[in-house]
């Protein structure tokens, strides 16, 4: 045990001391703040921007004032983003005027074209929006004329059945306020932002649990390709059996992992707090995350431990890894699922899924499920016994894989190998 | 006592078997030599007996101990392909190495010093091992075998890459280990090496033993076959000699190869009275001789 002790000891040392580990560690949530400072910052579009010009055939004849005022008004609060509006000859009827449009969109002279049915108001008729090769920057243009447009006909509809668009907008007003009580005295109203808070916990706890598995497992990878290729290994092995060298390796790196989840947490629980916004973490929680992340970790590291052994570079583990990350994307993908109905039969069925276990066993419990404590013990007891088969069939491979140089050897051959005793 | 029992032990890796039905003893005390052509299974061998490969059939013991786990503690390994952490700094190295062997404490530095001293490298104790030059490198991966002192040595291979000033260091320790009571197993293809300092060897090829033995008594064993004398008078009837198989002149002297199941003291009866005998000497063949005759030139 001593001898494991130490391995860990310098594999977390050297794990830990690496330029790439304390760049990535401390680099990740500075891009992640930047990012959403910028994103915010985005959202107020400064600048001027390019004129998008919109051809508009209006066969109704009703519109036209509409439609001119609705673009005013969005001209007038978007000064940096003008839209024109070039109305198309409708005298012709409904061909000519579309073929009119498409051949300004086709040579360039318009963005878009918008073509709204002779019967447009009273219900039977549609808004035709052609485009052409629509640029990205203009997307939120085209957008905006959509709506003018469609505002402006269920305008016309209001006045063809002489109701007053501003008294029914007043009928259909209700304020609604949120309020979340503390325990203590005093209440108080809640922002959208202690809700998004709400909302993210679940998704951060198991993007933690991801990050501290996959992104440390990456380091067992190096880790057990270095030792092979600078030979190494064979001097370690005199001195301990494979399977210290392994659990050592395993044990070490948890610690890494568990370094970076703990300091990630605490800068955001502190962030949160700084932010006022109220976090509510239980010890019950706590506790499963740290047995759901180490279990999870160590299943997850020997199977890299295996694979790095019967490697020779890091560019032969990546394309081995790649199948196994894909099982991972599954919780982060279908997360919205999973924490609005957390006790639902996907939520339930995952939570039994042995590699998916930690993530959507923290994501539920953290999304505020009654998740009972047999069903935790039995997701643990189910995710221990993976642990232990993983770990000893992974140990059968690193014993042999990592004295083997040259050709990969081929699943046949693993097979053989754990089948050795 | 023996340090390494090696018992009719195979080895194949696919079609090719890298160690036939090998049975070896390694006396404890000895410094003692595993000799043979590249490919021999010198190293399958040595891996087998620190339990990193298993044998097919057959059984190692170092100790009296069969299990591998039990026989590692006894064994000081330094394998063909040397390894080091090459960002860790040498001192670091031979600490880290020490103390995953067992060692702790002041027992552990205590050690790291000495051995630092030894291999002549405490001067380069806080460089980084990839700064070290190839001998010095070599150095440091015999300490790191040696650091806690094992009761027996396994060295793969250890003078490749020695200048002659460290291959004198590293012998000398070696003898001195001896001198200690340890036991050291090395693996060479250089024959001198061998001859001046093991005991005894044992000559490998294509996975089975072809010699075993003392060296004294394996060089004694092939002395028979050839003697050098220098003659007083004519030569011409050497040739002609019942036991004599082939004659070479060189310089003043001639080489006669005797003839199977000859004696070279029954050529010496047959030369006096028909010629003056100025010289006559049997000659003792180096073991690179030896080696060359009993694996062929070709594999030399």
């Amino acid at each position: 045990m001593r001898k494991i002790l130490k391995i860990a000891g310098r594999e977390y040392i050297e794990t830990v001391k690496t330029k790439t580990f304390i760049f990535g560690m401390l680099m990740t949530p500075l891009i992640i703040g930047v990012l959403i400072v910028v994103s915010s910052k985005m959202g107020d579009t400064s600048g001027r921007r390019l004129t998008v010009r919109v051809a508009v055939a209006d066969l109704s004849g009703e519109l036209s004032a509409l439609i001119e005022d609705g673009f005013a008004k969005y001209n007038d609060s978007h000064r940096n983003r003008q839209i024109r509006v070039i109305e198309l000859d409708c005298d012709l009827g409904f061909d000519a005027a579309e073929e009119q449009g498409k051949e300004k969109l086709r040579s360039g002279k318009v963005d878009a074209c918008a073509v709204l049915d002779e019967d447009i108001i009273d219900g039977s008729g549609k808004i035709r929006l052609y485009t052409h090769k629509p640029k990205a920057s203009i997307l939120d243009a085209l957008w905006a004329a959509e709506s003018i447009l469609r505002e402006a006909v269920v305008d016309r509809r209001y006045e063809v059945v002489d109701i007053d668009r501003e008294q029914v907008a007043k009928l259909r007003h209700v304020p609604t306020e949120q309020v979340e009580i503390s325990l203590g005295a005093g209440e108080q109203v809640q922002s959208k932002g202690q809700r998004m808070a709400g909302m993210m916990v679940p998704f951060f706890f198991m993007y933690l649990i991801f990050m501290g598995m996959v992104g440390t497992g990456q380091h067992m990878l190096s880790s057990v390709i270095e030792e092979k290729s600078s030979r190494v290994i064979e001097v370690l092995l005199s001195a301990v059996t494979p399977f210290e060298l392994m659990g050592g390796k395993i044990l070490g790196l948890a610690g890494v992992g568990l370094t970076v989840v703990s300091l990630w947490g605490g800068g955001a629980y502190g962030a949160a707090v700084w932010q006022k916004l109220e976090v509510d973490v239980s010890l019950q929680l706590m506790v499963c995350f740290i047995v759901y992340y180490v279990l999870g970790f160590m299943m997850f590291s020997a199977l890299l431990a295996g694979t790095g052994s019967i490697c020779n570079t890091i560019k032969e583990t990546q394309s081995l890894m790649m199948p196994v990350m894909m099982i991972f994307i599954v919780p982060l993908m279908a997360w919205f699922k999973l924490v609005q109905s957390p006790d639902g039969s996907l939520s339930r069925g995952l939570s039994f899924v042995p590699p998916l276990t930690p993530m959507v066993m923290v994501l539920r419990m953290s999304a505020g499920s009654e998740v009972g404590s047999g069903e935790i013990a039995a997701t643990m007891a189910l995710l221990l016994a993976t642990v232990i088969l993983v770990m000893w069939l992974a140990a059968k491979v690193f014993r042999t894989g990592i004295l083997m140089y040259g050709k990969r050897p081929g699943l046949r051959e693993i097979v053989r190998w754990m089948r050795q005793s | 006592m023996n340090a390494v029992t090696i018992s009719r032990v195979c080895k194949s890796f696919g079609s090719v078997r890298a160690v036939d039905e090998l049975s070896v003893q390694v006396p404890a005390g000895s410094i003692y030599g595993f000799l043979g052509p590249n490919g021999a299974g010198k190293t399958t061998t040595i891996r087998m007996i620190m339990n990193i490969l298993r044998p097919d059939s057959g059984s190692v013991e170092v100790f009296g101990n069969g299990s591998g786990d039990k026989r590692r503690p006894a064994i000081g390994y330094m394998p063909e392909e040397r390894g080091l952490y090459r960002k860790m700094k040498v001192q670091k190295a031979l600490a880290y190495f020490g103390a995953i062997k067992g060692l702790r404490g002041p027992g552990l530095s205590g050690r790291v010093a000495n051995w630092l001293g030894r291999v002549g490298l405490a001067d380069w104790a806080d460089k980084k091992v990839e700064e070290l030059s190839r001998g010095m490198h070599q150095k440091l991966q015999f300490a790191v075998t040696a650091i806690d002192e094992p009761e027996l040595l396994i060295l793969d291979e250890p003078f490749s890459g020695l200048d002659p000033v460290n291959l004198d260091l590293i012998k000398a320790i070696i003898l001195e280990m001896r001198n200690e009571g340890k036991t050291v197993l090395f693996s060479t293809h250089v024959m001198d090496e061998a001859q001046r300092l093991c005991d005894r060897i044992v000559l490998i090829n294509t996975g089975r033993v072809v010699l075993e033995g003392s060296v004294e008594q394996i060089r004694r064993d092939h002395t028979a076959d050839v003697v050098s004398v220098q003659l007083g008078g004519d030569t011409g009837f050497v040739a002609g000699l019942s036991m004599v198989a082939g004659v070479i002149a060189k310089d003043n002297r001639l080489e006669i190869s005797l003839a199977d199941g000859c004696d070279s003291q029954d050529l010496l009866q047959a030369l006096i009275g028909k010629t003056p005998v100025l010289a006559f000497e049997v000659k003792t063949p180096s073991l690179h001789e030896i080696f060359i005759k009993e694996v062929g030139a070709g594999n030399a």
